[in-house]
Order: C-alpha cells, then structure tokens, then sequence
C-alpha cells in the first residue's frame, strides 16, 4: 500500500516540477521577447517622439524621404548581418565590400547602362561575400578575424580601382531609382520592405532558416544533426555579402557620385542596428523585422542630429554609446533568460 | 640567390641552442624561420634597391617598426588572454591629443604622464566593458574605438594639434648612432612584457583565462581583476605609441592612427602568437613588426601605390591565421602535446 502511495506521491512530483519548469520556460520566453522588443521599441519610440517635438523639419516630406532611404540602405545591410550574427560569425568588411560593389557597379552603369551596372555590383558583393565564406569554412579562420582582414583587403582594391577619384555616374535612371518613389513611398523604401519580408520567410518558414537557428545555437549539435554547417556558414557569408552589394548600388544611385573611402565605419551600424533588433551576438535567433525597426532608429537619430546642426563626430559618440547599449541588453537579456531556466535557487 | 644563402645560418644556431626537447625545438625553429624570412626580405630590398640601407631610411624603418611594435607589445598580452582590443587607433589619438593640448604648459615628462595616465583610463573602460558588462572583446572595443575617435574628434574640434615645443620633438625622435631611441624603448618594454607574461603570477593568470576561461576561474584564480588589468596594460602600450607617434608627426589629431588596428594585430599574429589565446610570445612580435615595417619600406622604395598596403596587410594576416589553424588543427590530432 505504502509503496504505490510513494510511486503516485514521486510520479506526481514529477508532473509537477515538468509543469514548474514549462511555466519557468513560457515565463522566460515572455520576458525574453519582452526585453528583446522593449530593446528596439522604446528608444524608437523615445527617438521618434523627440524628433517630432524638438528638431525642426523633422517631418518635412524632403527629410521624411532622406530618412527613409537611408533607413532602406542600411536596412538592407543589416538583413545581411542578422544572418551572418545568427549563425555565429561577424561580418566587419560590409562597408568596404558595400564600397567596391558601389565603384564597380558605378563605372559599369557608365559603360554598360543602369541594369547591367546593379547586377554587376550585386554579383561583386556576392562575390566578396563568398571570399569571406571561404576563408571561414575552407580555411578554417575565424569570422571577426578572416572579414577584419578583409575589410582592410576589399578597402585596397576600391581604392585601388578607384584610383583615389571620384566616379561620376553619367546615367540619370540609374540615379533616379533612388529618388524615385512608388505610391508615395520611396523605392528602396520599398525594395527594403521586399527584401526583409524575404528574409523574414527564409529565417521563419524554409529550412534555411532553421538550419541557421540551429548552426548558430550550437554548431556541434547542427553537425551530429547532419545539417552541412559549412554549407549554411557559406551561403550566410553569401547573402550577406551580397547584401551589401545591393546597398552599395543603392547608395550610387543615391549619391550620383562614388569614391573609394565611401561606407567607412558602415560595419559598426550594421551591427548596431542587428544587435538593438534583438539578435543575440551569442547565435541562434535572428529578428529581421527588429533589424528593420532599428534601421529606422539609426536614421532618425543621424538625420535628427544632422538637423540640430551638431557636429558628425558626435554622431561616432552616439553610435558608439548606442551599441555598448545594445549589447548591454543583449548581455541582461542573457542573463535573465538563464536566470529564469534555473530558477532561484541555483 | 644570396638571399637564399643567408637562411641556413639561423637554422644552424637553433639546432647549437635547442636544450635538447623536440617541441622547445621546434618552436625555436618556427622563430627562427620569421627570422630567417625577415633577413632574406631585407638583403633582397636591399640589392633590389641599395637606398634600403641609406642612412635615413634605415632610422624610418626602425621607428615604424617601433610605433607598431609598443602597441604590438599590450596587444600580445591580450591576445594571450584571448580577448584582442580594435580601439588602438582611439586611445592613441585621444593620448596624442592630450600631449598637444597639456604641452604648451607643462613639462615634457608631465605630457607624457598625462597621456600614459589617458592610456591607463580607457584600457580601464575597455576592460571594465568586457569584464563586467560581458561584451564579447573584438565588439566592445570596436564600439570604444569609435566612441573614443568621437571624443577626439569632439576635443579637436576636428582640427588639428601642432606639437609646438621643439623639445619634445627633439627628445622623441632624438636616435642613438642609427637606433632611434623609441626602438631602445621598444625593446625595453618587449622585455617587460616578456616578463610579466611568463614570470610573474599576473601572467600565469591571463595564460590560464588564455587557454580556458572556466578552468581559469574554477582554480580560483583571479580572473575578473587579472582581465581589466591586461587591457590597462595594454592601453598604457598604445599610449605609448601615441606619446612617440606625436613626437614623430610633431602634431596630433583624430584619424592620426586610423586602421592602426591593422598593423598591431597583423604583427602580432604573424609573430606567432595564436589568436586562441593561452600562450604569446614577444621575441615574434618584435620580429613581426620588423617585418612589416621593412615590406611597407620596401613597397614605398619600390614606388608601388600606397593602397597595395591594405591589401598585404590583409592577405598577410588571413594567411598566417589559416596556416596556424592547420597547423593548430594538426597538434589537436596528435593529442596533447
């Protein structure tokens, strides 16, 4: 008698502590996404009301569409660097890979017409992507260190190609993309949302993009899985630099006028903007419509600060100010996630 | 074909010094192959082009060797304790600054124990930022780099300091026969760090978080305090650098030490010291930067544009980490050496 009554009292016990830990598990996934979106809302929220109230012109329809457009350049780039976060690597050299692909891409517009001219820079992004996919799976170097390197290679051979002179793009369509505007909203504006529901439906619903949330939570367990990780690894190195391309030829049409020192430091906002979005640096969840948001926050914060006539270097300061932020909440997020998981007493 | 005959002779030292164990063996080999590549590199420049060797330039060579090398030295130790510091540039503009600012009204010692105390309070920052608030090291210091370029930048004005004291000028460029005397100070501090890293208890700790952080910590020993003070060392290094880099440009201003990052950590790497972290080793960093002080020199000699710089720069550093994940990748197969 005794004894069934102890069985029932520890299979109970049992029940009870997996419906303890499940109610631990919701409660932390409820504070996780409360603090990863609360990480990018709030500041938006904060930016975008004190924007209004404070800086003048703010909501001019001229600098609505700058902010925009700047938003969709950057917006872009991010999309890339979710990816490539979530699987674990970094990708530094996004802005000299965004240069080069923007000089190509400018002096072929100027010998071979505006189409020709995107696909080539889009191709030459994707190119150099897939050299920094390479160097991490082929030869074994490590993500920050291989695109550090390359960042200071892609930066040579712009500068190179460039010759130090600026490209003058002859073209008007090919600038006019950027101006132009589709049902009153900005076309890269629209080709930035195009590409982020993409991404969105290739990180959310395909296999890729359970293959990168695997690969990134723990590229061991993805092996034994038999997911090709190196294949994954590539194919993200890929598409963020192909990422980049398509914003640098963005930003030609946009500036009318390229050189090689263009995008310096564009690695840092890219990151910023992924990190703020809410994917953990630790790998294993990528957020592109959090990426999306913070593009958008970024840009209000430079052209508020544009606006207010303050000095650009203090928008390094805000830069700098904003991703120590964001990979402090990233770190808290983290940590109250693993606090939750292991209860109180542990 | 003279420059080939020069490499036997390295070898042959190494084989008189090897104590006897293969692997103490091997490792002086690998030194002495740097420095073997080092030597053929320099009596080829200069048979390629005698000027290598002219009075001036041999100077230039030294002191560029040096400016990378102080910084080279903090960053060693860092990447003995696996974490690595992409604020270089910042923390020397921002020390170079305080050098052009404070000296109009101090003393020359005074200015550079300003910029050292500068050095000592952003390494500060940086170590506290990866310590404490727990950012991985390479992007937290990529945030500092540019947060420090900003306040640079903001203290400037975006203009730029002239150094006006000829003192000063004179006693950081000032050489010893044809050895500048920042390389004298180069070596000196080598040396130190070569001591702190492997004889000191401080250094045993950040080889140990080096090769494996928990062990490190589980062994109790101290490695919060130990991980903030490598970065204040090394930040003290780069200040360094700066308090000499100002002496030698006589001006300072933000983006004097851009893409500095570069250089350091290319010299460092391709001195031998792994990026894993857990060993280091400064006789290689003092020859790394050597040996890219000479190629800059001789691409310059040779009139070959100064953008071909990033891209060696680049292609150097990504090759001698691929060859040192193979070559790592073997060791782990081999067991525990």
């Amino acid at each position: 008698m005794t004894e069934t009554v102890t069985t029932l009292t520890a299979e109970e016990l049992v029940a009870a502590e997996r419906d303890r830990s499940a109610e631990r598990a919701r409660r932390a996934d409820q504070r996780r996404r409360l603090l990863q979106n609360s990480g990018v809302l709030v500041p938006f929220l904060i930016v975008l009301v004190v924007g209004v109230a404070v800086v003048p012109n703010f909501v001019s329809s001229s600098n609505v569409t700058n902010m925009l457009v700047n938003a969709a350049i950057l917006a872009i780039v991010g999309y890339g660097m979710t990816l490539v976060i979530a699987v674990r690597g970094i990708d530094l050299s996004v802005g000299s890979a965004q240069a080069l692909a923007a000089c190509v891409a400018a002096s072929v517009v100027n010998s071979a017409g505006p189409f020709v001219g995107a696909l080539v820079g889009i191709l030459v992004g994707a190119g150099l992507g897939a050299v920094n996919g390479l160097l991490v799976t082929q030869a074994r170097v490590p993500g920050f260190i291989a695109t550090l390197s390359t960042m200071s290679v892609f930066r040579g051979l712009v500068l190179l190609f460039t010759g130090g002179a600026p490209i003058m793009i002859a073209s008007a369509g090919f600038k006019d993309v950027a101006t132009s505007s589709l049902l009153g909203v900005p076309t890269p504006f629209v080709i930035a949302v195009l590409a982020g529901g993409g991404m969105w439906f290739a990180l959310e619903r395909m296999r890729f993009g359970k293959h990168v949330v695997a690969v990134g939570g723990s590229p061991e367990a993805a092996v034994d899985t038999g997911i090709g990780v190196n294949r994954v690894l590539l194919r993200a190195y890929l598409i963020a630099g192909a990422s980049a391309g398509v914003g640098g030829v963005l930003l030609a049409s946009q500036l009318g006028v390229v050189n090689g020192s263009i995008s310096t430091g564009l690695e840092l906002q890219a990151i910023a903007i992924v990190v703020l979005g809410g994917t953990s640096m630790a790998g294993g969840r990528g957020n592109i419509v959090g990426t999306f948001v913070a593009a958008l926050l970024l840009a209000m914060i430079n052209s508020g600060l544009n606006l207010l006539n303050v000095p650009s270097f203090y928008q390094y300061v805000a830069l700098g100010l904003l991703l120590i932020f964001a990979l402090s909440i990233d770190g808290a997020q983290r940590a109250a996630v693993r606090r939750m998981l292991e209860g109180r007493h542990s | 074909m003279t420059a080939i005959d020069t490499t036997p002779a390295p070898t042959g030292v190494a084989n008189d010094q090897g104590p006897g164990r293969l692997q103490t063996v091997l490792h002086f080999a690998s030194r002495q192959y740097l420095v073997a590549v080092l030597v053929v590199l320099a009596v080829a420049v200069g048979i390629a082009k005698p000027s290598f060797w002219g009075g001036g330039n041999i100077e230039n060579v030294l002191f560029q060797a040096s400016l990378v090398g102080l910084a080279a030295c903090g960053m060693t130790l860092l990447i003995a304790g696996g974490l690595l510091d992409l604020s270089v540039g910042g923390v020397i503009a921002v020390s170079a600054i305080a050098i052009g600012t404070v000296l109009p009204s101090t003393t020359i010692g005074g200015a550079i124990v300003v910029a050292l105390a500068i050095g000592v309070g952003l390494g500060l920052v940086n170590g506290l930022l990866v310590t404490y608030v727990r950012i991985a090291p390479f992007i937290a210091t990529l945030g500092t780099l540019y947060l420090f370029l900003g306040l640079a930048f903001i203290w400037t004005s975006g203009k730029v300091v002239p150094i006006t004291s000829s003192n000063y000028r004179a006693a950081t460029t000032e050489t010893i026969g044809r050895v500048p005397y920042v390389f004298l100070v180069f070596l000196v501090v080598a040396v130190a760090a070569y001591l702190l890293l492997s004889r000191t208890h401080f250094g045993r700790t950040v080889r140990a978080f080096g090769s494996n952080e928990r062990a490190a910590v589980l062994a109790g020993l101290p490695v919060a305090r130990a991980k903030v003070l490598v970065f204040v060392v090394a930040g003290l290094c780069f200040a360094l650098s700066g308090v000499f880099m100002a002496g030698r440009l006589s001006s300072a201003e933000g983006n004097m030490a851009m893409g500095f990052e570069m250089d350091v950590i290319a010299a460092v790497v391709v001195g031998g010291t792994a990026l894993r972290g857990g060993r280091g080793t400064m006789f290689g960093t003092v020859v790394g930067s050597l040996l890219f002080a000479v190629l800059a020199n001789a691409l310059n000699l040779l009139g070959v544009a100064s953008y071909w710089q990033y891209v060696l720069t680049g292609t150097v550093l990504v090759v001698a980490i691929a060859i040192g994940a193979r070559r790592s990748a073997a060791a782990e197969v081999r067991g525990a050496g």
